[in-house]
């Protein structure tokens, strides 16, 4: 361990001198960063392979202009048959890497000058940061596979073990007559065990796990009270029949075993008690269908005259935000030109689009209502913002939608929770391939300063034109 | 009818002398057609289990380098890391094995043929060829999914929903190419299978019962097969409508379930005017009630388990029987509480909503009635018996989370998250495993003439049950923190990150549970072989089959068939000598079978 703590000071030391001649291309680079952790995240690292491949040293590995190609449209190169493209989609099994028609070779070639950065001196670093902690884990993780194996062996050999057990017992049993073990009594012990342990077990998970849900967060969101509490009536009614059935079951398993003594009870029916318990879970979920469908309603037609109009995109593997600007109205789209005239396919031809800003992150405004339209390039997928309680399938050529109003600021939230690195997310719930698991946005919520400024930082779809204030108006 | 019936089993039992082939490979015995559909299934639920021991090794270390897996899975475990898109062939193929070849598949097709025609009192199903063919489209259904593992691309990868677009373009996912193809050949296979088995239950169930076998006199088992084989008679060709557009539009060109796709992600054309929810629509129309059609079987095995071991009549057999049949009613129209955030009308969603909910009301029913079946009872806890408490619990504890569920409200949050795969791993995947377990140590005698081992049984249940219990129930707080299902690892969420531990937790539990199942293995094959010879009525239960021989002959009963007097469920009944009065045991001085018995048999 010592010699461990020593390398990774070393390195550390190298990391800080080769850091000094660093900041020469600092500007691409500052750029590049930004555009890689909006556009390739989702399935590439430096220095890890995610989806595709670790993209570190791609510098040395591929010419410029071959990257600027493949970056643009990775399928038409394969079809072509470029060698290097070909062998490449192999070696990935077969999974074409997403095309990025939008960007412009400038912005490509920061991109690459930031994975050069990253390769080269700030790679020490990362190694240097993570040195630690990753020699301490690399141990662990061998100790790790060690005891798996372990266990197996001892699985397995506890196995053969319990094999002979039930030979010998099964032998002793045919001499003497009757089963040595009396699973009856076994079982009828076993089964309250298992219903004092278990109920335990299941009050220490709502102490102990409970915490890490949302809903011990509480909501971020207006309609996330009323949410809230139609799921805690829920948990309510639904724990106490839990607690209430489950005793019972594994009581009367207990209590009613057979003794060789006792006859049991013949008693096919009662028409009363039938009669009753058919109508109290009736009318306890009559309750729950009323509230439920109160809560659905109000959730699902939420209409609000001041919403603000953004729409949500999402392809493989990624999410972007378009923002109606200052008309409140989106441009039209057109799911041809996705990709050709800008990332969304909105036509820049529409006066709408003109102050429209499409964004990689979603930036909402506090207590201001929003209408979100959702829409999909390629295959289905489901926006979900756990800590609003919001969630829709974003489904190629149907538009769907939903209104909502946040109320609590990320750094309100941060607050609240007590964890300054706290953030909002979107993420993807619909199964849509490789990346799914990554496939995020970053949501931030804003007070109304915040928010006009971030918004003032954001370009405008097509800069220099207005609307005409006829269509800006109501 | 009798004579008929004699004559015809002396022929069968003739031909069937014949030879090993069409004695043990394509027979027409329903016993034999039950050991088949079992083994089958078995082995399948081999392959599934062993299937997700290895993604949850990759979800309990995400990080963790795991060079056995090269050796498994081979190119798609390079540098033992697992693809993430095998990841998701695995869960894919996981689901389909588990709820269609294993539940379905191997749960009714097993008992349906070896129960329904012993215990209504028939030779053999009404149209035992069909029944044959049933097996063999199904073996030869689980041929072609196996194979799809193989090809290039990998098997299907689109969750065993198979939703289009992802589904239906090769482009989208390498799982979409010939693995598709092969998943949905293998899918028509098996429909073609469950429709001939179906409609030969259901025929057996209606036209075949011996004499003086009402309805009203029906073991609940078999209520619970008929209106299994109507729910698969009514549902699975809507799936297969919706899988034969599915192959037009990957194969054809046509755009049924597509809309606003480009012609470059598309295949070269461009796919408009369809909707993919119209996809949706059609599999959960057979996706719900195939829920039942997998709880059902399981749920009637459990009444005649639990009736048996607790030497009292079933609870409220009429309201079980109301129960079933409102349960199969309402199935059909609550399909879309599986698409509430689909964008639909959100009236719909209401309607749904509804429906589903007062689901729980039949469900309910139930159990209470199982509670009171145990109440007062003389419980023999065999491993039948313990799997059957077994089934209750799972049922009560996933049926409760449906409430959560079936709210539209509540599903926005909670939808693909991991609180629904603890729902449906407790309410559809343990019950109906447990069902089935029960049944298989119950039948055991009934299907191989010998007794399996009681105490490798017992042990086989608690490990079960309690690595079942560790498996899914913290799966309930990952969901309720919004964890998605379907992710490869959670690596790239903090807040999500610190379930890694749970993870860990679930995975111990899981490959413990995997091993727990290597007992009944051996128990279940070795029994086969080497297991004690089994009396003719093990467990003093009442229904038919137990009237017959141990030894398996062709037509069942070497003699007349039996006549019935009365219900399956005469236990313990007051001032008889022994704790049961089989069905076929008249009343004193009760001479037509159709007549009620009221008293006592004569001699008993």
């Amino acid at each position: 361990m010592k010699i461990l703590n020593l390398l990774s000071k070393i390195t550390f030391l190298i990391a800080i001198l080769c850091s000094f001649g660093l900041n020469l291309s600092a500007q691409t680079a500052d750029e590049g960063k930004t555009l890689f952790n909006a556009n390739c995240t989702a399935c590439h690292a430096i220095n890890d392979k995610v989806v595709g491949p670790a993209l570190k040293d791609v510098h040395k590995r591929r010419e410029e202009a071959w990257l600027l190609k493949w970056i643009k449209n990775s399928q038409a190169l394969i079809k072509s048959g470029d060698a290097t493209a070909v062998q490449l989609y192999k070696e990935n099994n077969n999974v074409l890497m997403t095309s990025f028609e939008t960007l412009s070779d400038n912005q490509i070639k920061s991109i690459v000058a930031y994975v050069k950065a990253e390769s080269e001196a700030p790679a020490a670093a990362v190694v240097a940061s993570v040195a630690p902690t990753a020699a301490s884990s690399a141990t662990q993780t061998n100790w790790e596979s060690i005891i798996n194996y372990l266990l197996l062996l001892i699985g397995i050999l506890l196995i053969a073990i319990i094999s002979l057990v039930f030979k010998i017992l099964a032998r002793i049993g045919d001499i003497q007559g009757k089963p040595v073990i009396n699973w009856n009594s076994v079982n009828a012990i076993l089964m309250i065990l298992f219903l004092v342990i278990g109920m335990g077990a299941a009050f220490w998970e709502f102490y102990a796990h409970g915490k890490l849900t949302v809903f011990n967060q509480g909501p971020a969101s207006e309609h996330g009270a009323e949410y809230d509490n139609m799921f805690m009536i829920t948990f309510a009614l639904t724990g106490v029949v839990f607690v209430i059935t489950q005793v019972l079951l594994f009581w009367y398993g207990f209590k009613y075993k057979s003794d060789g003594k006792r006859k049991a009870l013949f008693y096919p029916d009662n028409h009363k008690i039938e009669m009753w318990w058919t109508i109290v879970p009736a009318i306890v979920l009559t309750v729950l269908v009323i509230r439920g469908l109160i809560t659905w309603n109000h959730m699902m037609y939420k209409k609000e005259d001041n919403a603000r109009k953004i729409e949500i995109f999402a392809y493989q593997f990624g999410w972007n935000a378009r923002y109606a600007g200052t008309d409140n109205k989106l441009g039209a789209h057109n799911f041809r030109e996705v990709g050709k005239v800008n990332a969304l396919g909105v036509d820049t031809n529409d006066v709408n689009s003109y102050d429209d800003i499409i964004t990689n992150e979603l930036h909402l405004e506090v207590n201001q209502p929003i209408d979100i339209a959702f829409r999909a390039k390629d295959v289905i997928h489901s926006a979900l913002m756990p800590h609003f309680r919001v969630q829709m399938n974003v489904v190629p050529g149907l538009p769907t939608k939903f209104s909502f109003k946040p109320t609590l600021t990320t750094a309100e939230m941060r607050k609240k929770l007590g964890k300054p690195e706290f953030d909002y997310i979107l993420l993807c719930n619909k199964i849509c391939g490789s990346a799914h698991y990554r496939m995020k946005m970053l949501i931030v919520v804003d007070t109304k300063e915040e928010y006009q400024k971030w918004l003032n930082t954001q370009s405008v779809l097509v800069a220099g034109k207005v609307a005409p204030k006829a269509v800006a108006i109501k | 009818m009798s004579d008929h019936n004699t004559q015809h089993s002396h022929e069968e039992h003739e031909h069937h002398e014949g030879g090993f082939f069409s004695k043990y490979v394509f027979s027409m015995d329903h016993k034999m057609i039950a050991r088949q559909f079992l083994i089958t299934g078995i082995i399948m639920g081999t392959i599934g289990m062993l299937m997700s021991i290895i993604f949850r090794m990759q979800l309990a270390y995400p990080d963790m380098k795991m060079p056995f897996l090269e050796g498994i899975i081979g190119h798609w475990g390079k540098d033992g890391k697992l693809d993430p898109n095998f990841y998701l062939a695995l869960i894919t193929i996981h689901g389909t094995i588990m709820v269609f070849y294993v539940l379905t598949a191997g749960l009714s097709g097993t008992f349906s043929n070896l129960l329904i025609p012993l215990q209504v009192g028939a030779r053999d199903m009404a149209s035992p060829f069909m029944n044959m063919l049933s097996y063999w489209f199904f073996f030869l259904s689980s041929v072609v999914l196996l194979l799809s593992l193989f090809v290039d691309g990998g098997p299907a990868s689109a969750g065993w929903t198979v939703y289009p677009p992802l589904s239906a373009l090769p482009q989208a996912i390498p799982g979409s190419g010939t693995g598709m193809t092969m998943w949905l050949i293998a899918m028509v296979l098996f429909i073609a299978s469950a429709l001939l088995g179906g409609i030969n239950y259901i025929a057996t169930v209606l036209n075949m019962r011996t004499k003086g076998m009402k309805m009203t006199r029906l073991p609940l088992t078999i209520w619970a097969f008929l209106v299994t084989a109507i729910l698969g008679l009514l549902s699975f060709p809507v799936l297969l409508g919706g899988s034969l557009l599915l192959i037009f539009d990957r194969s054809f060109g046509t755009s049924f379930y597509m809309s606003e796709i480009v012609a470059e992600f598309a295949g070269g054309i461009e796919r408009t005017g369809g909707s993919p929810i119209l996809f949706q629509h059609l599999f959960w129309f057979l996706g719900h009630p195939e829920v039942y059609i997998i709880l059902l079987p399981a749920l009637g095995i459990t009444s005649e388990v639990i009736a048996t071991n607790s030497r009292k009549p079933i609870f409220g057999y009429r309201a079980m029987i109301a129960s079933i049949l409102a349960i199969g009613i309402l199935s059909f129209i609550v399909w879309g509480h599986h698409m509430f955030i689909t964008g639909m009308n959100p009236f719909l969603g209401s309607v749904f909503m509804l429906g589903t909910l007062i689901i729980a009301v039949p469900s309910a029913v139930k159990t209470f009635n199982y509670l009171a079946t145990l109440w007062q009872g003389d419980l023999k806890l065999t491993p039948a018996m313990m799997f059957a408490i077994g089934l209750v619990s799972f049922f009560i504890t996933g049926g409760l989370t449906g409430i959560y569920l079936g709210n539209a409200a509540l599903d926005i949050n909670l939808h693909d998250t991991y609180f629904v795969v603890a729902h449906f791993h407790l309410v559809m995947g343990s019950a109906a495993i447990f069902g089935m377990m029960s049944g298989i140590y119950h039948w055991y005698p009934k299907l191989f003439g010998r007794m399996m081992n009681e105490t490798a049984g017992h042990i086989h249940f608690w490990l079960t049950i309690i690595s079942a219990y560790c498996v899914f129930f913290p799966m309930h707080f990952m969901g309720l923190a919004g964890v998605p299902r379907r992710y490869y690892a959670n690596t790239a969420y903090d807040q999500f990150n610190v379930f890694v531990d749970m993870n860990q937790f679930i995975t111990i539990a899981a490959i413990l549970g995997a091993l727990a199942q290597l007992i009944f293995l051996v128990n279940f094959f070795y029994s086969i072989f080497k297991g004690k010879r089994s009396p003719q009525n093990p467990w003093n239960s009442n229904t038919l089959e137990w009237t017959a021989p141990v030894e398996h002959l062709h037509g069942n009963w070497p003699g007349e068939i039996p006549h019935v007097y009365r219900w399956a469920y005469d236990y313990s009944k007051p001032g008889a000598q022994e704790d049961f009065i089989p069905q076929n045991v008249p009343d004193a001085g009760q001479t037509d079978p159709n007549e009620e018995a009221t008293g006592l048999p004569a001699t008993h």
